[in-house]
């Protein structure tokens, strides 16, 4: 693979692997307004 | 020659698709840890137990067939002037009795379709914030929770407002962690320092390794405002990272009961002692809380009184009881 093709390629994967992170981030703060603290500390990984 | 610049060509392929699936890689590891200490605990697969405890108004209605509250009807219905009640959420259910209890059917108007009580309606629910700023403005004649913040009685005095508090029930400010948590019991001192973050990592309480994730609540909420009373005056410690700790919360114990048998979580014991109807009531658990009706002491409705009598009667005070709320004059 050359090596525009290769940095295109990897762009684009940061790209979509920062837009992925984003779009969980925003709904894991959605989510988060409107747990209960008991269901939140219920779920905690121990 | 040719077969040296194809093993070179190979490498770079290999060294170029090292590089994608390490950032791949990576941003998967970023995305599990996300997933595994947030986003999985707070999507919601409560029980309908879990929920019977998160307030939905329309499951807890006065003149419901179907609704959760303790049913009662006094023999002397209010009539005239109603006084408007509001309240916090946790109380909901038992101000929803309350209304059953002394108030004619007709009084309560609630529209389904939108989840709202009709603006004349005499029972309303804006929940602690806004309904305290209903019964600063006059819109609502009784308001139902625990002791207001310090922020809440400054606006009343900035407002000109004389509140009058009549304490009509107990209840337990309990702290909670998981059930893996491996304390079981802790001091005022030490709860106080987790939640000011003089106390970091559970180790230091006979816990876990593990660093400390107290979680706050909304401000001017019943349970922030009684935790910044215990805390007097301290703020709460807030650590960015503790999420990947281990939590502590705090609640009243009403919301708690039903889902402690659940499993998952458990409720401490304070100073040794743990929070059961009978230590609650007769004090010996150290965050017995009043809670209270309040109202203007310029309100000139004289239902409040009649409201109030009946709420502190023999028959008021069972249904407290009934309710899962401590009686006031229990200790």
């Amino acid at each position: 693979m050359s090596e525009k093709t290769f940095n295109i390629i990897l762009f684009t994967l940061l790209i979509l692997c920062v837009l992925i992170t984003a779009a969980l981030i925003v709904y894991t703060v959605i989510q988060y307004h409107y747990v209960s603290i008991i269901h939140f500390i219920a779920k905690e990984p121990w | 020659m040719k077969g040296k610049k194809n093993g070179k060509t190979g490498s770079v392929l290999a060294g170029q698709l090292l590089v994608l699936a390490a950032a791949v890689l990576i941003f998967a590891l970023l995305w599990s840890v996300i997933w595994i200490f947030v986003t999985s605990r707070c999507v919601s697969d409560a029980s309908d137990e879990m929920k019977s405890k998160m307030i939905d108004v329309s499951r807890n209605l006065p003149f419901d067939e179907s609704s959760h509250i303790v049913r009662y009807r006094a023999e002397t219905i209010l009539e005239g002037d109603l006084p408007v009640l509001d309240g916090a959420a946790a109380l909901f259910p038992l101000y929803s009795a309350f209304t059953e209890a002394i108030y004619p059917e007709e009084s309560v108007v609630y529209d389904e379709k939108s989840g709202d009580f009709d603006p004349a309606s005499a029972l309303q629910f804006h929940n602690t914030v806004r309904g305290f700023n209903a019964l600063l403005d006059g819109s609502v004649d009784v308001f139902f929770s625990a002791y207001p913040s310090e922020e809440q009685l400054e606006s009343a005095r900035k407002a000109g407002v004389t509140i009058r508090f009549v304490p009509i029930g107990k209840e337990a400010f309990v702290f909670l962690v998981n059930e893996k948590n491996p304390v079981d019991s802790l001091t005022q001192e030490e709860l106080r320092g987790l939640f000011t973050g003089k106390i970091t990592n559970w180790k230091q309480v006979g816990g876990a390794d593990r660093p400390v994730h107290p979680i706050k609540r909304i401000a001017g909420s019943g349970s922030q405002s009684t935790l910044e009373a215990f805390l007097g005056g301290e703020k709460v410690y807030t650590n960015p990272l503790g999420f990947m700790g281990a939590s502590i919360g705090y609640s009243f114990r009403w919301y708690t009961t039903e889902v402690v048998k659940e499993g998952g979580v458990k409720i401490l014991s304070v100073d040794g002692v743990y929070p059961d109807p009978d230590t609650v009531s007769d004090g010996t658990y150290p965050l017995s809380t009043k809670f209270y009706a309040m109202y203007r002491t310029d309100n000139e409705n004289g239902n409040i009184q009649t409201l109030l009598d009946f709420i502190l009667s023999e028959e008021g005070q069972e249904l407290i009881e009934k309710s899962g709320y401590c009686r006031i004059g229990a200790d």
